[in-house]
């Protein structure tokens, strides 16, 4: 198996330990398990904005504790639970977004194209302040996207999202993840979506009891 | 013009008749505060005839011992102000606004009284008057700008995490953030220079007119402590800021969010 991303020993704070992780490599690898068993936490020590307390990941065998985190980030994106989208436009959440990476700016119609994928056919000049929880998501969805990154970490993506938007969202960024060759990793409760789009599903065992 | 004319003692305190009017009002108008305006007014009294007589011995045996001691408390007093009124964050910061706070006032001061004025610093007669202007603008303006990063830094998590996820770094990230706060506690500095000597002659040049100074003489020291006002502001918040925000990430580019809101 070509790995992209692996996981050692892994243990988060003395109260989250993980056992050993590999990702494969342009593939959607789904991970699950009970509330509090670190599911979101894996994430941000994939992106390195969080460190273990033990153990080692390596992305491309390398040691994460080696590597520039900034760079790190913009190959391994974590699009978090809670979306951040600029007062204003779509558009000029695109320009915002792009100043802070310092590259240059998408045509418009790349940023429709990404906007379609991610389910989010607005027009480029909608306000952003008055769309709805789920909209937002998919705007802000479709602007980490565009940046390309290699592997894209999502936590809980349709969480705000009716069954049939969600499976349009999943077929579109599991088609664009394979055509691209992205490594997709995604943290989900929803078993038929698992079922359905997931290459590899990893289960995360419920956290020990704290003895007091 | 002439010097001021010295108060009789009984005269003075006809000024505290004054202060009966206010106490009719209070309780005319049933506003129960008739407690703290005597508090007040006793312990206003008793801490500003402490403060002359200390003043009176000072200038009576100038001793650079006690402004090197006046300048300790004053500044430590100032700093305590500037963190009890930021409570929660962390000790790194402190430290950055502490050492700040104290570097920029006393260059401030030492060049306002060594170089523009020309005395010596260690002469009480102008280190307490203009030290204690400059540190007391110094004071309000490092709170107001430390508290204007702190409540942006603390508001705005979920901006600041998208963007560390997409690979932006802290320093981008959170400078916008310290130019905003900046910005923000040089404001009321900049309008009280624009309505100045319109809209009210300011305290010390008030003084200097009934001490029997030239009002060309006062307004040279007005205008000179308004732009050493500005510049010490100025100072004590870029560097509480600049030295500050770094104490908020590490070399992993990891931003600690709890280190403002400490208990």
């Amino acid at each position: 198996m070509d790995t992209i991303l692996s996981a050692k020993n892994l243990c988060f704070l003395e109260k989250i330990t993980y056992p050993a992780i590999d990702i494969e490599r342009g593939r959607a690898t789904f991970i699950c398990g009970e509330s509090g068993c670190g599911k979101s936490t894996l994430l941000k020590i994939f992106n390195g904005t969080a460190s273990p307390s033990q153990g080692e990941v390596t992305y491309n065998s390398i040691s994460l504790a080696s590597l520039n985190t900034v760079m790190l980030r913009r190959e391994v994106l974590l699009i978090a639970q809670t979306v951040f989208l600029f007062d204003g436009t779509i558009e000029e959440n695109f320009h915002q977004y792009y100043a802070f990476r310092e590259q240059p700016l998408l045509s418009a119609i790349e940023m429709k194209r990404y906007l379609s994928l991610c389910c989010a056919d607005f027009d480029l000049s909608m306000d952003c302040t008055t769309m709805s929880g789920g909209e937002r998501q998919r705007v802000f969805i479709a602007i980490c996207l565009s940046f390309l990154p290699k592997v894209v970490l999502l936590d809980e993506p349709t969480s705000a999202l009716d069954e049939k938007t969600a499976n349009q969202f999943f077929i579109g960024i599991c088609h664009f993840c394979k055509q691209n060759n992205i490594t997709l990793i995604v943290v989900s409760h929803d078993k038929s979506l698992i079922d359905r789009y997931a290459d590899n599903k990893i289960t995360l065992a419920a956290p020990k009891e704290t003895i007091i | 013009m002439r010097g001021i004319v010295e108060m009789q003692l009984w005269q003075f305190a006809l000024i505290y008749l004054l202060l009966l009017i206010v106490l009719t009002i209070m309780k005319k108008c049933h506003i129960n505060q008739s407690k703290l305006l005597i508090i007040a007014s006793v312990r206003m009294t008793v801490q500003l005839i402490l403060a002359g007589l200390i003043l009176t011995y000072i200038f009576e045996n100038p001793h650079p011992l006690f402004v090197l001691l006046y300048l300790t408390i004053m500044i430590a007093f100032a700093v305590h102000r500037v963190l009890s009124q930021n409570k929660g964050i962390n000790y790194r910061f402190k430290l950055a606004i502490g050492i700040s706070l104290a570097a920029s006032g006393l260059c401030v001061v030492a060049f306002f009284i060594c170089i523009v004025i020309g005395e010596s610093i260690f002469n009480p007669q102008y280190i307490v008057p203009i030290s204690g202007m400059i540190m007391g603008n110094a004071m309000t303006g490092a709170s107001l700008g430390v508290k204007t990063f702190r409540e942006s830094f603390n508001g705005q998590t979920s901006k600041i995490t998208a963007l560390l996820n997409i690979g932006v770094t802290p320093q981008k990230i959170l400078l916008p953030f310290v130019n905003q706060a900046i910005e923000t506690a040089l404001l009321p500095t900049l309008n009280s220079m624009l309505g100045m000597g319109i809209v009210a002659l300011p305290g010390m040049m008030t003084g200097q007119i009934l001490s029997g100074t030239l009002p060309t003489t006062a307004i040279l020291y007005q205008i000179a402590i308004m732009i050493a006002v500005c510049a010490v502001v100025c100072l004590s918040v870029f560097g509480s800021l600049y030295l500050g925000y770094k104490t908020l990430y590490n070399t992993q580019n990891q931003i600690d969010f709890a280190a403002l809101n400490k208990n």
